[in-house]
């Protein structure tokens, strides 16, 4: 078939897709159902009030939305070829959690820094925290997928730090670790595996 | 350069509008700077070759140009799209090629030669298609009936053929993705 005659084909098809961000809807669902399990299976921690309001505790919900938030906000911009992805959010929200952690080390008397680094639930957040992104992280694959990622793999990445973050926010709701040398070290953990799982399935699913 | 870039985002608006004929018009004018990009790198392919990666690249415009966004300069979206599926298609026929962004700008429009514009893949492709899509998308290249006469031909609603075109087309990216690689 002559260029010109494909080109005459395409100008027919007048059906346009959705932009991709709309399929972020679905992470509404997700988080749902995941704070759902949670409260269910795991229940919330019962000094949920309390805990909020001290800023240490706080700043594992604060952090883990930032680093989805900005994730989020990349993902749409990785979506779309051409739109300049700015990263520094992320970093900035890397940069706050490492200085969290460094503060708390050095505050913490070095007899008590292991038992704070290795807490109790160490075991249960790196399964749940996973457990919870499942979903979110695909609704996010499911917008790239809808878009044109030119960068696939870093776009999967950050789609998983995207449903990693989210995950993490919610687990906080049920985890009573307030130390930063516990959350900032296994929910970094955690969320850093799924990116790297995101990553390697957008490989092969964010090819177009 | 930049008058014509503004010139292909007003066409492009009207495109995802449903215009037809603005969206001809767009695909039109960008072919000969798409084709100059993908005949520069791909040299070693011949005219023949280059026709159909520059067919692949059309395609993928094509089926994602809802990325496009309305307000936005049209040429880092465009030449992000040519990058990625020019690289692509290089790769699966078992070339690598490297693309800085900055040459797409420099690269003069190809001229067309003796009918160098036949792709082959594509036929083959459309081969592929089920015996009725197939002839759909002909009827409407090749033939260039409107989607009432294409309808007509083939039994079927003006809507039915609307929808049955797109998928066509969605099912021609799938085809090509298993055909190439």
């Amino acid at each position: 078939m002559k260029t010109d005659d494909l080109i005459r084909a395409m100008a027919g098809d007048t059906v346009v897709g959705p932009a991709p961000q709309g399929r972020l809807i679905w992470l509404l669902p997700a988080l749902a159902l995941g704070f759902v399990a949670l409260w269910s299976r795991l229940g919330l921690r019962a000094d949920l009030g309390v805990a909020l309001q001290d800023p240490v505790s706080a700043m594992r919900i604060v952090l883990s939305l930032g680093l989805g938030a900005g994730a989020l906000w990349a993902v749409v911009r990785l979506a779309h070829p051409g739109a300049v992805v700015r990263l520094w959010p992320l970093a900035a929200v890397a940069l706050g959690a490492v200085g969290l952690w460094l503060w708390a080390f050095v505050a913490m008397p070095a007899e008590g820094r292991q038992m704070a680094i290795v807490g109790k639930t160490m075991v249960g957040c790196l399964t749940t925290i996973p457990l919870l992104a499942v979903l979110p992280t695909a609704a996010v694959l499911a917008t790239l997928r809808q878009g044109a990622p030119v960068r696939p793999v870093l776009a999967g990445a950050v789609a998983g730090l995207a449903g990693g973050g989210l995950a993490a926010a919610v687990y906080a709701l049920h985890c009573t670790e307030d130390s930063p040398l516990f959350y900032v070290t296994w929910y970094g953990t955690a969320i850093l595996g799924v990116s790297a799982v995101s990553a390697l399935i957008a490989h092969r699913a964010l090819r177009w | 350069m930049t008058h014509k870039t503004d010139d292909w985002g007003l066409l492009l608006t009207a495109a995802l509008e449903g215009d037809s004929r603005a969206y001809a018009h767009f695909l039109r004018a960008v072919t000969p700077v798409l084709r100059g990009v993908v005949r520069a790198r791909g040299a070693a392919l011949g005219e023949a070759g280059c026709e159909d990666v520059l067919q692949e690249v059309l395609l993928a415009l094509h089926l994602k140009r809802h990325t496009w966004q309305v307000g936005t300069p049209v040429r880092p979206w465009l030449y992000a799209i040519t990058r990625y599926k020019v690289v692509d298609a290089f790769r699966a026929r078992g070339r690598r090629i490297d693309l800085p962004i900055e040459d797409f700008a420099d690269v003069l429009p190809a001229e067309t030669g003796v009918d160098p514009t036949q792709g082959a893949d594509i036929d083959k492709m459309i081969g592929m298609l089920d015996p009725r899509a197939a002839r759909l998308v002909r009827q409407v290249g090749v033939e260039g009936d409107t989607m009432a006469e294409a309808g007509a031909k083939l039994d079927m609603s003006e809507g039915a053929v609307r929808v049955a075109l797109h998928r066509a087309f969605k099912q021609l990216a799938v085809l090509r993705k298993r055909h190439v690689e």
